[in-house]
C-alpha cells in the first residue's frame, strides 16, 4: 500500500478491506461509472469472469476492457454481425488440409510462430500459399504469390478479387442460396470495383489480383487467416474478408474457414468471458433487454443498461470525464497503451489497484498492488486461438503468501456485500458453464482429459467442435454485407509526405519489453538491437533509398504534419517502396510522427539526409 | 564388456540399487499422448519407470549443463570484492537415456574436456554422472518419426560411452552389458544372472532387424559432409533454407549436442552480483555480435549456414572426434518451417546433384 511516496507491505485483509471501502466510497459518491476494470489478454478466464462480474454486479459499471480491446473490438463486431461468432471458425491442425491458405497482414514468424509453422509446413505439403502484406517478412518468402499491397488498401483488393470470381462465375451458388443473406446487396456494390483501379490503389499488379483470386476461387478447402491484433485493421477489410469466404463457400467445412488470430495467449477467452464495455459472458449485448433480463437472473442484481467506456476513452488523450478509480488486472498502461498517457491519467485518480506479478511502470503509480501467482502457480484455463479451452495445472507452490488474483477478487466482492462462494477456481469455472452457454461442458475434470476442448462445448458436445457449422449450418443465415470502395487513397498522398510511415513490432521489442526484462537471452537480444540503434531505425527500402541518397546506418530525419524525428536508416528489402517502417521502439519518435494520443497507424511522411 | 541377463519385472529393483547407492535417479517419465519427460524417480513414482518411452523433447542434458547455471558470486565488504566459486554437482544418474542422447553426452565431454581448458563447472559434474542406457527397439514407442540415427551411427545401440546398457530381448528378459566399472559394480545386485552366446545372437538378430524399422534414413549424411566440409554448397540452397528459419532457436534448445553458452553478470542484491552461465543459440542475431558493432553472421541464413556448419563440417568431426548431430531427430520435431537436420541433408543432396548435373552432349557433336 502507497504511504506518502513509497509502499509499505500490509497483510491482506488490511489490503484487501482498504480497496473494498475506497470502491464503495468512491462509488457512493460519484456514482458506479466513476470506476473502471481493465486487465490485460493474458490473463486467465477465470480472473476475466470475476473482474467483469465485480463490476457489474457488485459495482454496477459497464467500464471494463482488456488492454487491447482498441484493436481486436473491430473483429468481434464484424464476425458477430455477419456469421455469428466472433471467433476463428476452423482449428489450426485442418490448415494441412486446406488447398489453399491465405495469409494477410500477420507477420506468423514474430507474432505467432507456431501457426506459422502449420502454414509452412501445409504449404511444404502441396497448399498454395497466399501472403498479402505491406512487408516481406518471414512466411512471405515461403508464398507462391506475394501481394505486397500498400498499406491500408486491403479492402480494395477483396473488392476486386470478389468481383474476378463473380465475373468469372466461380462462386458457389448453393452455398449462397442455402445459407446467407443480403447477397443482392452485396453484389449492388460489388459493382464499383474494378481490377486495373484496384490495382494501382493497391500497388500491384492486376494480374497478380486475378491470379489470387481464381487461385482462392477454384480451392476446393481455402482458409482465409489475418490478425485480430493489427491496429489498422478497419471493419470494412474485415467484412471484405468474410464476403469473399462466404462467396466461395468456404466456411463450415475442414480445411476452410476463417482465422481470426488472436496474438496474445487468452485474447480470445477474455472476450468469451465478457471483458467487454457492451457485451456479457458470451457475447450478448448489454443494451439487449432479453440479454440483459437472463443475466439479472443468473446474477441475482440489477445491471446497467448502457455501454461502458473502454481503455482507448479513458487513456486517449482527450478522456476528461468523470473517472476517479482504476482496478487494473495484471495490465501495464502505462507501458503498452500506445493510443494515450497513461501515467497522467492514473496520477489523476483517487483509486488506482493493480494486480501483477512484477511492480510495473502502472504498479508504481497505484495506491494499492496486490501481488499474484504465476503461470504454474495456480489452477486456471486459457482459451486460445482455435477455441480451445486449456486448464493450466499448479505445478509449482507460489513464494509464501501469495494468492491467486482471482480469489482477491472475489475477497473484494465479498467485503463488499457480495455473496460470492468460490472454494477453488472450479467453481468459478462451473459458474462460467452455466453462464456462457457454448462453455457449458467446459468444466474442469472434461478439460484434464485432453489438451482442453474447443468450444461450443457443451453438455451435448462434451468433446467440443473442431469447426464450426459443419454438422448444422448457422443458427441465422451468414450475412454479406456490402463495402463501398474506398475512395483513393493514393490521391490524398501529397507531394509533401510521399511516403506512408508504419508502425509495428520487432522481433526482440514485444508489447514495451515488460516481459522480456526477465529474461536473460532476451534480455542479450533487446541489449544489442539498443547498442546498434540507440535512436531506433526507420526501415526504407533499397530502391527508394538509393533515389534519396541514404545508406544503410546513415542519420535520416522523418518529418510528419505533427513533428519530425531523426533516427537511422536501416535498408531492408523487406519493406515496400513507398512505405517506410518503424517499430515500437523509442517513444519519442513514435509520438513526435502521430501526435500523441491520437493512435493513427498510417502516417504521410517525408524523409530527409541529416548532414553528418 | 560384460554381459548379465535380468527379468524386465526387475527394473525397479535395478533403479532402486542404484539409488541405495546415493544416486539421484532422473528416469524419462510418461504424460499424456507421446509426451514424456524427464524426472527424479521416487519412491512414489518408481512403478511408472517404464523400458519403452517416447525420447523425451528435452534431452537429458540438462544434466550435465544446465540452461541457467550460477558460476560465481562477487560481494562487495570492507572496500573490496570476494569472488567465490559455486558449484553444484550432485550424485546422479540418468536411467533409460537413449543411444543418441548418450552421443550427445560424449560430443559434450569432448567439447568441454577434450582439449587444452577443461570446463571445471562441467567436469565436476560429469564425474558424479552414471548413465544407464537403454537400446531402443521397440518401433513403436522408442522409434519416433523423425529419428536417424542409423544415419549417424549413433544408434540403436550405443557402442560406448555408457555406464551400463539395457536392451530387451523379448519375453521377460534384458540383456545387461557393463560399459564402465561403476556400470560393473552393479551386476553384484541378486537380480542379474549369466549370459549366454545364444543371448548375444539374439541381441545381433534383434538389432539387425530393428534397423529397418526407421522411418527416416537420411541417407546422402556422409555425402553431406562432404558437401558441406568442401564449401560446395549452393548459396541459393542456404538462403532458401534461412528463408523458412523463424529464429525461434526451437533446435539448438532441443539438441542433445549443442554447446554453445553467453555469461552475464547480474545483481542478486546489494553490493552483490552473480555471473550465470545460460545456453545460447546461434538462431539468434546477438550470438555473433562483436563488442565494436560488427556482426558476421548478422543476417538469417547465415546464421543458419553456421549451425550445419558447426554440425556437419569436417574440421569440427575432427576436432571433437564425434559429430556435432546424434541422429535424434528433435529438431525436425521441433522445427516450424521444417528446416530440422533431415530436412536439410536432403535440401543439400537436392541441390548439390543439381549443381554437378551434366549437360548432355548434343548428338551432332557441337
Amino acid at each position: 500500500m502507497r504511504r506518502g511516496t513509497g509502499f509499505v507491505e500490509v497483510g491482506w485483509e488490511e489490503a484487501l478491506g482498504y480497496i473494498a471501502d475506497r470502491l464503495k466510497s468512491i462509488r457512493d459518491r460519484h456514482g458506479p461509472d466513476a470506476l473502471a476494470f481493465f486487465n490485460s489478454p493474458r490473463c486467465s478466464n477465470e480472473e476475466s469472469y470475476l473482474l467483469q462480474k465485480l463490476a457489474r454486479v457488485v459495482v454496477g459499471t459497464n467500464n471494463i476492457d482488456h488492454g487491447t480491446g482498441a484493436y481486436c473490438n473491430n473483429s468481434i463486431q464484424v464476425l458477430d454481425e455477419m456469421i455469428g461468432v466472433p471467433a476463428t471458425t476452423n482449428s489450426i491442425g485442418e490448415l494441412d488440409l486446406s488447398d489453399v491458405i491465405v495469409v494477410d497482414g500477420v507477420d506468423l514468424g514474430l507474432q505467432l510462430p507456431t501457426v506459422g509453422g502449420v502454414v509452412i509446413r501445409a504449404k511444404l505439403n502441396g497448399a498454395k500459399l497466399i501472403v498479402i502484406d505491406s512487408r516481406r517478412h518471414r512466411v512471405a518468402e515461403s508464398a507462391d504469390l506475394f501481394l505486397q499491397v500498400h498499406p491500408g488498401t486491403e479492402s480494395v483488393l477483396y473488392g476486386a478479387m470478389a468481383k474476378v470470381i463473380y465475373d468469372r462465375g466461380l462462386r458457389d451458388l448453393g452455398f449462397i442460396r442455402a445459407h446467407c443473406r443480403e447477397y443482392g446487396a452485396f453484389l449492388a456494390r460489388l459493382q464499383e470495383y474494378d481490377l486495373w483501379s484496384a490495382a494501382e490503389e493497391c500497388g500491384v499488379s492486376p494480374a497478380q489480383i486475378e491470379e489470387a483470386a481464381l487461385i482462392y476461387a477454384r480451392a476446393r478447402r481455402a482458409a482465409l487467416l489475418y490478425s485480430t491484433g493489427m491496429e489498422a485493421r478497419s471493419r470494412e477489410t474485415i467484412r471484405a474478408i468474410v464476403n469473399l469466404a462466404l462467396l466461395c463457400g468456404n466456411i463450415g467445412k475442414e480445411g476452410a474457414g476463417i482465422y481470426a488470430l488472436a496474438e496474445q495467449n487468452n485474447l480470445q477467452g477474455v472476450c468469451d468471458m465478457g471483458m467487454l464495455p457492451d457485451r456479457f459472458p458470451g457475447y450478448r449485448p448489454v443494451i439487449c433487454d432479453e440479454a440483459r433480463a437472463r443475466f439479472e437472473r443468473l446474477w441475482g442484481a440489477r445491471l446497467p443498461s448502457a455501454p461502458g467506456q473502454g481503455a482507448r476513452e479513458v487513456f486517449g488523450r482527450n478522456s476528461g470525464w468523470n473517472l476517479k478509480g482504476l482496478w487494473l488486472c495484471r495490465y501495464d498502461p502505462v507501458n503498452t497503451a500506445l493510443f494515450g498517457d497513461a501515467a497522467k491519467v492514473l496520477d489523476g485518480m483517487e483509486l488506482v489497484v493493480v494486480q501483477h506479478i512484477f511492480l510495473t511502470e502502472t504498479a508504481r503509480r497505484a495506491h494499492v498492488v496486490l501481488p499474484t501467482t504465476a503461470f504454474g502457480e495456480e489452477r486456471v484455463s486459457f482459451t486460445n486461438t482455435e477455441r480451445r479451452i486449456q486448464l493450466a495445472e499448479k505445478v509449482l507452490e507460489p513464494v509464501h503468501g501469495l494468492t491467486p488474483a482471482w480469489q482477491q477478487i472475489a475477497r473484494v466482492a465479498q467485503l463488499m456485500g457480495a455473496d460470492w462462494r468460490y472454494n477453488d477456481s472450479s467453481d468459478v469455472m462451473e459458474e462460467i458453464g452455466a453462464v456462457v452457454p457454448f462453455y457449458s461442458g467446459a468444466s474442469y475434470e472434461n478439460l484434464a482429459r485432453d489438451y482442453g476442448r474447443q468450444w461450443p462445448c457443451t453438455k451435448d458436445r462434451p468433446l467440443g467442435t473442431r469447426f464450426l457449422f459443419g454438422e448444422q449450418g448457422p443458427a441465422r443465415r451468414f450475412k454479406f454485407v456490402p463495402v463501398p470502395r474506398a475512395t483513393s487513397r493514393r490521391a490524398a498522398m501529397s507531394q509533401e509526405y510521399p511516403f506512408t510511415l508504419v508502425l509495428g513490432h520487432s522481433l526482440y521489442y514485444w508489447h514495451q519489453n515488460v516481459l522480456i526484462r526477465h529474461s536473460e537471452t532476451l534480455k542479450r537480444e533487446y541489449r544489442i538491437l539498443l547498442l546498434d540503434y540507440p535512436n531506433g531505425f526507420v526501415e526504407i527500402n533499397p530502391e527508394d533509398a538509393a533515389m534519396l541518397g541514404i545508406k544503410d546506418g546513415a542519420q535520416i530525419r522523418l518529418c510528419s504534419s505533427t513533428g519530425r524525428a531523426v533516427s537511422v536508416a536501416r535498408v531492408t528489402k523487406e519493406v515496400r517502396r513507398g512505405t517506410v517502417f518503424v517499430p515500437y521502439f523509442v517513444r519519442e519518435v513514435e509520438w513526435q510522427m502521430r501526435g500523441a494520443g491520437t493512435g493513427e497507424q498510417l502516417i504521410p511522411v517525408r524523409i530527409e539526409k541529416v548532414k553528418e | 564388456m560384460k554381459a548379465r541377463l535380468m527379468r524386465s519385472e526387475d527394473l525397479a529393483k535395478l533403479v532402486n540399487a542404484i539409488r541405495r547407492r546415493g544416486y539421484e535417479v532422473v528416469a524419462p517419465f510418461c504424460n499424456k499422448g507421446r509426451d514424456t519427460y524427464y524426472d527424479t524417480v521416487t519412491d512414489e513414482n518408481i512403478g511408472r519407470v517404464r523400458l519403452h518411452v517416447a525420447n523425451p523433447y528435452y534431452p537429458p542434458k540438462r544434466f550435465v549443463l544446465p540452461p541457467i547455471e550460477r558460476l560465481l558470486r562477487v560481494k562487495r565488504a570492507n572496500g573490496t570484492y570476494g569472488i567465490e566459486a559455486t558449484y553444484e554437482a550432485p550424485k546422479r544418474a540418468i536411467f533409460g537415456i537413449r543411444s543418441c542422447d548418450v552421443a550427445g553426452i560424449y560430443h559434450l565431454d569432448r567439447f568441454y574436456l577434450g582439449r587444452e581448458f577443461p570446463d571445471t563447472y562441467y567436469a565436476r559434474r560429469r564425474r558424479e554422472l552414471l548413465l544407464v542406457n537403454v537400446v531402443c527397439t521397440d518401433a513403436e514407442l522408442d522409434i519416433s518419426d523423425a529419428c536417424f540415427c542409423v544415419c549417424t551411427d549413433t544408434g540403436p545401440a550405443a557402442r560406448d560411452h555408457f555406464d551400463l546398457q539395457l536392451m530387451d530381448l523379448g519375453a521377460g528378459e534384458l540383456l545387461v552389458v557393463a560399459g564402465t566399472s561403476a556400470g560393473e559394480a552393479l551386476f553384484e545386485e541378486p537380480i542379474f544372472t549369466k549370459a549366454t552366446q545364444e543371448h548375444v545372437e539374439r541381441r545381433r538378430q534383434i538389432l539387425s532387424e530393428v534397423r529397418k524399422r526407421f522411418k527416416t534414413t537420411t541417407c546422402w549424411f556422409s555425402a553431406t559432409v562432404r558437401y558441406v566440409s568442401q564449401g560446395s554448397v549452393p548459396e541459393k540452397t542456404w538462403e532458401e533454407i534461412g528463408n523458412r528459419c523463424l529464429e525461434c532457436g526451437g533446435c539448438t534448445y532441443v539438441c542433445p549436442a549443442c554447446t554453445c553458452f553467453t555469461v552475464s553478470d547480474r545483481p542478486t542484491g546489494r553490493d552483490e552480483i552473480e555471473r550465470v552461465r545460460i545456453w545460447d543459440s546461434c538462431a539468434l542475431g546477438g550470438f555473433t555480435r562483436m563488442a565494436g558493432g560488427h556482426n558476421p553472421r548478422k543476417s538469417v541464413h547465415d546464421r543458419r549456414n553456421r549451425r550445419f556448419f558447426r554440425k556437419l563440417a569436417h574440421y569440427f568431426i575432427q576436432r571433437e572426434l564425434s559429430m556435432a548431430c546424434v541422429g535424434c531427430g528433435r529438431c525436425a520435431a521441433v522445427c516450424h518451417g521444417d528446416v530440422g537436420m533431415p530436412s536439410v541433408v536432403e535440401m543439400i543432396r537436392r541441390a548439390a546433384a543439381l549443381e554437378d548435373k551434366i549437360e548432355p552432349v548434343p548428338a551432332d557433336g557441337r
